[in-house]
């Protein structure tokens, strides 16, 4: 374990480098450069928002607007990380074939690019909260950790994925369907509470709301999206509650997901 | 303390595409019900039992047919590929140069590319800004570091390449038929700075390349592969010798084409047959000696009538360096080829060649110089190896010319007293 932290600290300036180079190349001859890191969260927000004024979505008292983009900036981080790790081996066939450093570099290189354009998020959430007079509070302390933990859940599926998109191409093509079906299943559109309400206090579902709830919260993304906007938007700490099922979900998958990836590795310049 | 250990090394491939999801499931649901599984793909050996030791300081060339392995042992030295079999120990840093300007992205600028391709090949920052001036000049490139690396031309990225390859500070560098591009002055001034890391830094170097005569002045030890194992490992002169030997004494595998394809044909000539009038055959090839008198027969049929032709004939070595040439303007007058067939007798007095193969070129020239018919490697002569001349002679020499030494003491200088 310890090792494994080691060596990738070694290579930490790869890491960087890789990682610039990823941006650099993405934006270079592009106009609006970095700014594109920007369209697609906003434009979900737009699309959603005016979703929102003929379905009816109760916000509570935070903006709709507000809301939804501190909802998508999570998840974006997480769809792009794992989908950019998924295809970051096969995508640098060329280095694999030719160069050996620790394969794990690129899954992790593809979740540092992301959490660039992350950063730049955090200017517009910024600017939203300042135009709807929303003062964070102490409990904003807790980002860097939901972030970590983001980071956590997108590598169990980047890695497992990663190389097993190496012998079979189907893992790249499903995974962005299968990612936009988890979407709808993770509190994006409508605030965890919703759900809450519905099973936990309505008891919607009889008897089998309680084990309903925690199946939904056995998604990852149901506690990040809920406690990133608490902890950022209502000025209130995490609900854990919300994030064990989760939790304990990625503390099994990722080390499982690695350890499968180390396996693999050894072939991956054979059979890429 | 050997720098690289290798023992029974062995790499399978399995022939063939990756299963589809189908045979995978079959397999697995034969295995299940104890039945016997769906016929596996054919196994094919890359690396076949291969051991060798190379200690510090040693300049390893690595020489073979394509296919014979070399490429994947290199893969298994620098730990890209997993050996199926056997062990690689390695001590020390290694620089893995397989195939210079792996990395190099295009729409970088050069000078973002030395700083990225340096950190692929793990030099932290802070050296490469040290070096970064060193790579530059010796690349040539300081006018073109600011411009995207699509824009150059392919000599360009390859001197740019190696120049970040060879600052690294490794104890090992692998290089994967690197010298064989770039121009003939770069080129020297690699091998120059190769010779730099071997000499004065006492770095140990693998080199893989198909210019045996180049490998065959910077190595001081040559690793012949063949079919995956390792066929003989020892001297440089030797190994190679006994590669060239094998290349030519085998035409019909392939590697020497011994027809008569001409690279320029007009069509107003038609050369019949290139024949070398000797007695002596080994396998079809003529055997001469060195200072034999070779004697060359042409035939051609003329089709349309040449007024003031030239005819050109040049023996030349495996690697198409021409040692001699000569044409008709030896005659002193014009040749005026008439319709019809004509028979050409060439005799080259006293051939000054060392053992090995040669090849013969012709060239046909109009009036006007242009070419009419235009070939190489038509045909083959082996020059035997005699015990009481040539066996003498130093390696690494493809011709001899009678050399008298005389060596005698001078009256040493009286001390001063």
């Amino acid at each position: 374990m310890i090792a494994v932290f080691k060596n990738l600290y070694d290579y930490r300036e790869l890491m960087a480098v890789l990682a610039w180079k990823n941006i650099t190349l993405r934006y270079k001859q592009a106009y609006l450069g970095i700014a594109w890191a920007l369209v697609k969260p906003l434009m979900l927000m737009l699309i959603f928002t005016l979703v929102k004024s003929f379905v009816g979505i109760d916000s509570g008292n935070i903006p709709y607007p507000l809301l939804t983009f501190a909802a998508l900036m999570p998840w974006i981080f997480f769809q792009e990380s794992a989908s950019e790790g998924v295809n970051s081996v096969v995508g640098n066939a060329n280095l694999i074939k030719k160069i050996y450093f620790p394969r794990e570099i690129f899954p992790l290189t593809a979740v540092i690019t992301k959490l660039v354009e992350l950063g730049i998020g955090f200017f517009i959430l910024a600017g939203l909260m300042i135009w709807y007079r929303f003062v964070p509070g102490i409990y904003i302390l807790w980002v860097p950790l939901i972030i970590l933990y983001t980071i956590l859940a997108a590598l169990s599926i980047a890695f497992v994925g990663a190389a097993f998109n190496v012998y079979y191409r189907d893992v790249a093509t499903a995974l962005p369907v299968l990612l936009s079906l988890l979407m709808y299943a993770s509190p994006v559109i409508y605030p965890l509470q919703l759900v809450k309400d519905k099973l936990l206090v309505q008891q919607a579902a009889g008897e089998w709301s309680n084990l309903l709830y925690t199946l939904y919260t056995l998604n990852p993304m149901a506690g990040i999206i809920d406690s990133f906007q608490s902890v950022v938007l209502r000025n209130a700490p995490p609900d854990l509650n919300a994030m064990i099922p989760g939790a304990i979900m990625i503390a099994i998958l990722l080390p499982l997901s690695y350890l499968y990836f180390k396996r693999a590795e050894n072939y991956f310049a054979d059979v890429i | 303390m050997s720098i690289i250990e290798v023992n029974h090394l062995t790499k399978e491939y399995r022939l063939g595409a990756v299963h589809g999801l189908k045979e995978i499931l079959l397999n697995t649901g034969a295995r299940l019900i104890g039945k016997k599984k769906v016929p596996e793909r054919p196994l094919f050996k890359a690396l076949d039992d291969v051991s060798f030791s190379i200690e510090q300081g040693e300049v390893v060339g690595i020489i073979g047919h394509n296919g014979a392995g070399k490429s994947t042992l290199l893969k298994m030295l620098s730990k890209i590929s997993t050996p199926t079999r056997g062990t690689v120990k390695i001590e020390g840093r290694i620089a893995p140069l397989i195939e210079v300007g792996a990395g190099f992205v295009p729409d970088l600028t050069g000078r973002e590319n030395v700083y990225l391709n340096g950190a692929i090949l793990g030099m932290p920052r802070h050296e490469i800004d040290r070096k970064f001036d060193e790579i530059v000049d010796f690349a040539e490139m300081e006018e073109f570091i600011d411009t995207p690396v699509k824009r150059y031309s392919t000599g360009m990225q390859v001197k740019l390449a190696f120049s970040v390859a060879t600052s690294i500070e490794s104890e090992i560098l692998i290089v994967d038929e690197v010298l064989a591009v770039g121009d003939v002055a770069f080129q020297r001034k690699c091998i120059g700075r190769m010779e730099t890391l071997i000499n004065t830094q006492g770095r140990t170097v693998l080199l893989v390349g198909h210019n045996i005569r180049q490998l065959e002045r910077i190595c001081s030890r040559m690793l012949l592969m063949k079919h995956g194992r390792l066929e003989c490992d020892g001297e440089p002169g030797k190994v190679s010798k006994l590669f060239l030997d094998d290349t030519t004494l085998k035409p019909e595998h392939g590697s020497l084409d011994l027809s008569l394809q001409p690279t320029i044909n007009t069509g107003d000539i038609e050369v019949i047959s290139i024949e070398v009038v000797t007695d002596e055959h080994v396998d079809g090839t003529p055997v001469c000696k060195l200072f034999d008198n070779l004697h060359i027969q042409v035939r051609i049929n003329v089709l349309i009538p040449q007024k003031n032709a030239e005819i050109t004939i040049g023996l030349h070595t495996p690697e198409m360096t021409f040692l001699t040439k000569s044409n008709t303007a030896a005659l002193g007058h014009a040749v005026n080829l008439d319709k019809g067939i004509h028979t050409l007798n060439i005799t080259i007095d006293h051939l000054p060649l060392c053992p090995g193969t040669f090849g013969i070129g012709l060239a046909i020239h109009n009036w006007m110089r242009h070419p009419l018919w235009m070939g190489n490697r038509l045909s083959w002569i082996m020059i035997e190896s005699q015990p009481d001349i040539t066996q003498k002679l130093p390696p690494g020499t493809m011709t001899y010319l009678p050399t008298h030494w005389a060596i005698n003491a001078e009256q040493p200088e009286p001390t001063a007293p």
